[in-house]
């Protein structure tokens, strides 16, 4: 049984269709990547995964369990965090606060643990001790991804869901944030990856797809996806030979 | 012998009722974007429940107190599911404008209940006023600004120091992303709701011996205690409860010194300046900077 598996999914905006014909599939340890140009619905199709939007038709099955019609906040507590596009960072709190927050799925957490597991998270980005007391509108794009992620982490998901997590970041950092996402593989969550940054996306992930408007047109393994001039053309911004 | 010291005491006393019910009034705007026009109604309410609980069912001081503050975390709660929830996903025109029709009906709910006459509550201290270097004090006044720097102090750790705390902070500052990590959203509002309403209630508990106060008390505190978050700041905790301090200083100041019929007035004097020289309050971000 897959972790998670969309099956023809349906979804619009008002009367706008986003996504037409959606299906994949993520098995437990993979980091699978879906791609696609601007408005290919990427970011659609994550947000019917955690509850932001509900299909018209289709589902989406986690651990062989529907999670149509559950809230966001169930979703969360069933193991998928969802870090969304542009980090989505409360301002007004520090980076710990913001970390300590992503617990928020176990309310039965003791104060101490939650502050335990905050350290054991932060651990991964020994950058985030710098400015921990910070408020957070003051960070950085590449500061406010780290306490993003750590956030998702938080809730010790078994399905991280990352979008566009390299979004305005300088080259040297998405490097960093890139290594992170395989350190968090190997410590054995699975991840689906949304990216522009194709290239980056395919030399990190094991499987990805391709969405163009709304639909899975090509899927496969990534470093097929790499070498395959069509794509090359159409969504990793070189031209094909 | 000086009446200022005396002036400034009453004036704050005034003043924290304003603060009280403008904290309530922003908490409600940061959680949900809806200025609600029915703020003024709590203090009302929370008055009536306890003058219906002392003079009706006979309850000592204390337990009225407490019978009327949980009626306003229910009143609270249900204002809540009637009036917010089910246009919670509308604009914030449809849901303003639902408050503005609560405001009318729980007025006519309260006239139908209890009747047009004007009631006071008992002093909450059985103490005389007394003199303090030369200076005339009113143990009333001294209550009211003792609890509402209480009711401040524990909201602040509340917010500052818990859990709790933390994810209403977060629920105030992007609902879909709280909802996102787990926070559940809905109860978040609910409570904000019922400490809001609860806030009120004190207001009007605190009030209720040095004014007669009627259905319609709620007007005049719901527009001061706006105007105090105007110039405060909108939306701004410090600013609210500053602004509405200085509103009652400088309304009692205004009566003494200038003119008593136009003590209602002075408030929005001072209001219509900040709107003239500084728009965006004391401690409130220029729209430029929201962009």
């Amino acid at each position: 049984m897959p972790l998670l598996k969309l099956s023809h999914l349906r979804v619009s905006h008002g009367r706008v269709e986003a996504l037409s014909d959606v299906s994949l599939v993520v098995e437990a340890g993979e980091i699978v990547a879906l791609l696609g140009a601007n408005g290919a619905g990427k970011t659609t199709t994550l947000r019917t995964i955690s509850g932001l939007m509900r299909p018209d038709a289709g589902d989406v099955a986690f651990e062989g369990r529907s999670l149509v019609g559950l809230s966001p906040e169930m979703i969360v507590r069933a193991g998928i965090a969802h870090v969304p596009e542009g980090r989505r960072i409360f301002s007004g709190l520090t980076a710990r606060e913001n970390v300590l927050l992503g617990a928020a799925n176990r309310p039965n957490l003791s104060r101490h643990a939650r502050e335990a597991e905050a350290d054991e998270v932060s651990a991964l980005f020994p950058e985030i001790a710098s400015f921990r007391d910070t408020l957070a509108w003051k960070l950085s794009g590449g500061q406010l991804q780290m306490v993003a992620v750590a956030r998702g982490l938080m809730a010790k998901p078994k399905l991280l869901i990352l979008d566009e997590p390299s979004l305005g970041l300088a080259p040297l950092i998405i490097q960093r944030v890139f290594d992170i996402i395989v350190e968090i593989r190997r410590r054995g969550t699975t991840v689906l990856l949304v990216e522009q940054n194709a290239n980056m996306a395919l030399s990190i992930a094991d499987r990805g797809y391709v969405l163009e408007t709304g639909r899975i047109v090509t899927s496969g393994c990534a470093a097929a996806l790499g070498k395959n001039e069509a794509i090359k053309a159409a969504y990793l911004g070189q031209r094909a030979a | 012998m000086s009446a200022l010291p005396q002036l400034i005491v009453a004036g704050i006393g005034m003043g924290s009722i304003y603060a009280l019910v403008a904290l309530g009034l922003v908490l409600i705007y940061r959680t949900t974007n809806v200025v609600n026009f029915a703020q003024g109604d709590f203090p009302m309410v929370g008055a009536f429940l306890l003058v219906i609980c002392l003079f009706h069912a006979g309850m000592p001081y204390w337990a009225g107190i407490l019978v009327a503050l949980a009626g306003m975390a229910v009143f609270g709660g249900l204002f809540n599911l009637a009036v917010y929830y089910p246009l919670r996903n509308r604009s914030y025109l449809p849901v303003l404008i639902s408050t503005l029709g609560a405001s009318i009906f729980v007025q006519n709910t309260v006239l139908a209940a209890y009747g047009p006459q004007p009631a006071n509550l008992p002093p909450l201290l059985p103490l005389r006023g007394f003199q303090v270097g030369g200076v005339f004090l009113d143990p009333q006044y001294l209550v009211i600004i003792v609890v509402s720097a209480a009711l401040v102090l524990l909201q602040y750790l509340f917010f500052e120091k818990t859990y709790l705390g933390k994810k209403i902070q977060a629920t105030a500052q992007d609902k879909e992303t709280a909802s996102l990590i787990g926070i559940p959203v809905r109860w978040m509002i609910m409570l904000t709701f019922v400490y809001s309403a609860v806030l009120g209630g004190v207001a009007g508990i605190l009030v209720g011996p040095i004014m007669y106060f009627s259905i319609g008390m709620g007007t005049a505190i719901a527009l001061k205690a706006f105007a105090a978050t105007i110039i405060g700041g909108f939306g701004d905790i410090r600013g609210a409860i500053l602004g509405g301090l200085g509103l009652g200083i400088i309304e009692n100041l205004g009566a003494a010194y200038i003119s008593v019929p136009y003590k209602d007035a002075f408030a929005f004097l001072v209001l219509f300046a900040f709107l003239m020289v500084l728009p965006q309050g004391i401690f409130g971000e220029k729209i430029a900077e929201k962009a």
